[in-house]
């Protein structure tokens, strides 16, 4: 069906209506996701957590232990779990809390609908989308065209991808710093999308040396503290100078003006490890540490319980966690994205920079409903006194992951990545200037500042490559 | 009204011939107001009401429970040259007022149409729909029996009403009948068959062959 039999003018207001429907409609998604992620809680609270197994004589959802004779529990019907009589919702028919709740949400979440829908209308795309909703893309491909991301350059691999992927999956939640950590860089994508269509070609020409000026820039982190990361920040040459600059070299020849460059990436991009360690302080998790190694992990997805299957084999190679003694406690943390739902954790294996796990982590998800998300899987080290240290992470999409493949559920070796990083240097200045908005206290100026010279000095570096 | 402080979103869609007043209907519903003047509805539009829904036992009593219900009311385009756009809006709604005029013959008649419209576009086979009769104001000029119209909704299991957008009377009966039915398929929906899929018997199977006797206790 489509809206050219329409006048133009019908075909306006139809649009103008399905706008309005898409208003309401992105509140309600809000409302499901709030609402999934308030039982993903739930039910995480509850049993079946890997790392504490529960034994037979404790209720399934608090823990509590159950009598032989006296409150022994009974058997859920929704999930078959030991229930003690606390954590039952209903009377002569109950169900457990989770089993409640999971109820509850499917009904309010407008979920029962989409299924029934689906007996009569297979769901061929993966994906519920309302028919306003389809035609509305089809007939406003122009106001997303900033929203698309950029085919990113053939060497890249997989990572990359999948942080494009996030685009516009990205919703900002205010949980805990942690959380807002991913939030704010998600939400920065989103922006620097639009550089990287600008960018694009730039990109694929100096990969190589931009690699270069991250590590280069997170070496430095590792010594200086915020402080002086801001101050350093001080000393970038302002707008009109960097501009003056860059025209010169431009006059003195290439030479000069590929070293003008590089300089340049090194400071900005310190800059930029400089405010979120400033940030990260505040939980304690980033320290700046050169990631290194790599991590074995195999997917797979089980149709009959619906559940995400991930068996996280080991690691190696992995950087110590603590330099000065040379130690490390490393255990792996999973989370799904964007929601940050389902955390999962492995035991933590002592002294070792090749832990081996062997743990199978299960996440229960709808199948159709892994469609926009990825996996986040970090390797941490477990310092002294709660101290956990960040020792990479590999972020794999689930949307395009051929489960049915045999090959693919397979062990793989992934190179273990740091966090927050973009293949584009757009991220940069957005970093800081995202940072304003979250640090309450009075070096917020500073940062806003030292973002505003970020930025500047961002536009020069761009206009001196492309004077050049 | 636009935030997400509310525990459904229920949508619910007006179909019939043109000229039924599906449009004047649901701005009474939704703003308590009465517009005489016919402006044809291009196609598709909505409107939004959020109420208060009181959940009852299937037994008929009140357990006391409230909720709130965002209602989008999907209002159609009667004329025939927009019905593939319409049509197309049916599968997304979850309840159908379906509409007609008192003082037109035809647009009784066309009931008919409309109901296979709806059982070959609607989400499922038996969708919880209610029979109006609009303009029921217009007393002098009534084409349209209350007893012929009744047996027809009869005929199909559903609910008939008789109402008035200029005067108000039956409409927010008509809509929150509805309302009540969608509320709840939505318990028996989520209740029966999911569980056992493989040994679905007797209930499920039921509701499945016989599309005419849906009617449960309601």
């Amino acid at each position: 069906m489509d809206l050219n039999l329409l006048q133009t003018l019908e075909k306006d207001r139809v649009l103008e209506v399905l706008r309005r429907d898409k208003q309401l409609r992105i509140i309600e998604e809000d409302r499901i996701r709030r609402m999934k992620y308030e039982l993903q809680e739930l039910r995480r609270r509850g049993a079946k957590s890997f790392a504490r197994q529960y034994g037979e004589r404790t209720c399934a959802r608090c823990q509590r232990p159950l009598g032989k004779f006296w409150n022994s529990g009974a058997v859920c019907r929704g999930c078959s779990h030991r229930i003690c009589s606390r954590c039952r919702v209903g009377a002569a028919d109950w169900k457990c809390t989770v089993c409640h709740a999971y109820r509850e949400v499917k009904i309010r979440s407008g979920e029962w609908f989409l299924e029934e829908k689906a007996k009569k209308f297979p769901v061929t795309t993966d994906k519920y989308e309302t028919v306003g909703e389809k035609l509305l893309k089809t007939y406003n491909v122009l106001s997303h065209i900033s929203v698309v991301p950029p085919t990113p350059p053939p060497h890249l691999d997989y990572h990359f991808l999948s942080r494009s992927g996030d685009l516009k999956n990205s919703k900002p939640f205010t949980k805990s710093m942690e959380n807002l950590m991913v939030s704010f860089t998600s939400h920065i994508r989103k922006i620097s999308t639009s550089q990287n269509d600008v960018q694009g070609d730039l990109l694929s020409v100096d990969n190589g040396r931009k690699a270069s000026c991250f590590t280069y820039s997170t070496q430095k982190s590792l010594s200086d503290t915020d402080i002086n990361k801001t101050t350093h920040l001080f000393k970038v040459p302002s707008l009109p100078n960097l501009f003056k600059k860059s025209k010169d070299s431009d006059h003195e020849g290439s030479s000069t003006g590929a070293e003008e460059e590089t300089s340049f990436g090194s400071e900005y991009s310190g800059g930029k490890r400089g405010s979120s360690s400033s940030i990260s302080t505040e939980c304690g998790l980033f320290e700046g540490i050169t990631v290194a190694g790599e991590l074995e992990l195999a997917l797979a997805y089980n149709t009959s319980t619906s559940c995400l299957e991930i068996t996280v084999g080991a690691c190696r190679n992995l950087t110590y966690g603590d330099a000065k003694k040379r130690k490390c406690h490393p255990y792996v943390k999973l989370y799904v994205l964007p929601e940050r739902s389902g955390k999962m954790k492995t035991a933590v294996k002592k002294n070792t920079t090749d832990p081996v796990f062997n743990e199978v982590l299960k996440y229960q998800i709808e199948r159709h409903l892994l469609f926009g998300k990825r996996l986040q899987v970090t390797v941490w080290h477990s310092g002294s006194l709660r101290r956990k240290v960040f020792l990479g992470e590999v972020l794999i999409p689930l949307d395009g992951w051929r489960f049915e493949d045999k090959a693919s559920q397979y062990f793989n070796w992934y190179p273990l990545c740091p966090k927050a990083e973009s293949p584009s240097g757009g991220l940069v200045e957005q970093d800081g200037g995202e940072l304003v908005k979250f640090s309450s206290n009075n070096q917020g100026e500073l940062l806003k500042l030292s973002s505003l010279k970020c930025l500047q000095e961002k536009e020069t570096h761009l206009t001196v490559r492309q004077i050049r | 009204m636009t935030d997400g402080d509310y525990d459904y979103l229920i949508k619910l869609l007006a179909l019939g011939d043109s000229g039924v007043g599906k449009t004047t209907f649901l701005y009474r519903y939704t703003d308590n107001k009465f517009n005489p003047k016919f402006i044809t509805t291009v196609g598709i539009d909505f409107r939004e009401k959020r109420v208060v829904y009181t959940a009852s036992n299937p037994n008929g009593t009140t357990t006391g429970k409230t909720f709130k219900v965002h209602l989008q009311l999907w209002d159609t385009a009667g004329q025939e040259r927009f019905r593939s756009l319409t049509t197309a809006f049916f599968r997304d709604a979850m309840g159908f007022l379906l509409m007609f005029d008192l003082t037109s013959q035809q647009s009784f008649l066309n009931v008919r149409n409309w109901m296979s419209q709806l059982q070959a576009n609607a989400y499922c086979e038996n969708p919880d729909i209610v029979l109006v009769g609009n303009k029921a104001d217009l007393a002098d000029q009534r084409e349209v029996q209350e007893k012929q119209a009744k047996e027809l909704a009869d005929k199909y299991g559903i609910p008939y009403f008789e109402t008035s957008a200029a005067t108000g009377a039956e409409v927010d009966k008509a809509v929150i009948t509805l309302l009540d039915l969608v509320m709840k398929r939505m318990e028996q929906c989520v209740d029966k068959p999911p569980a056992e899929p493989a040994n679905g018997n007797g209930a499920t199977k039921l509701g499945d062959a016989q599309p005419n006797e849906k009617k449960c206790a309601c």
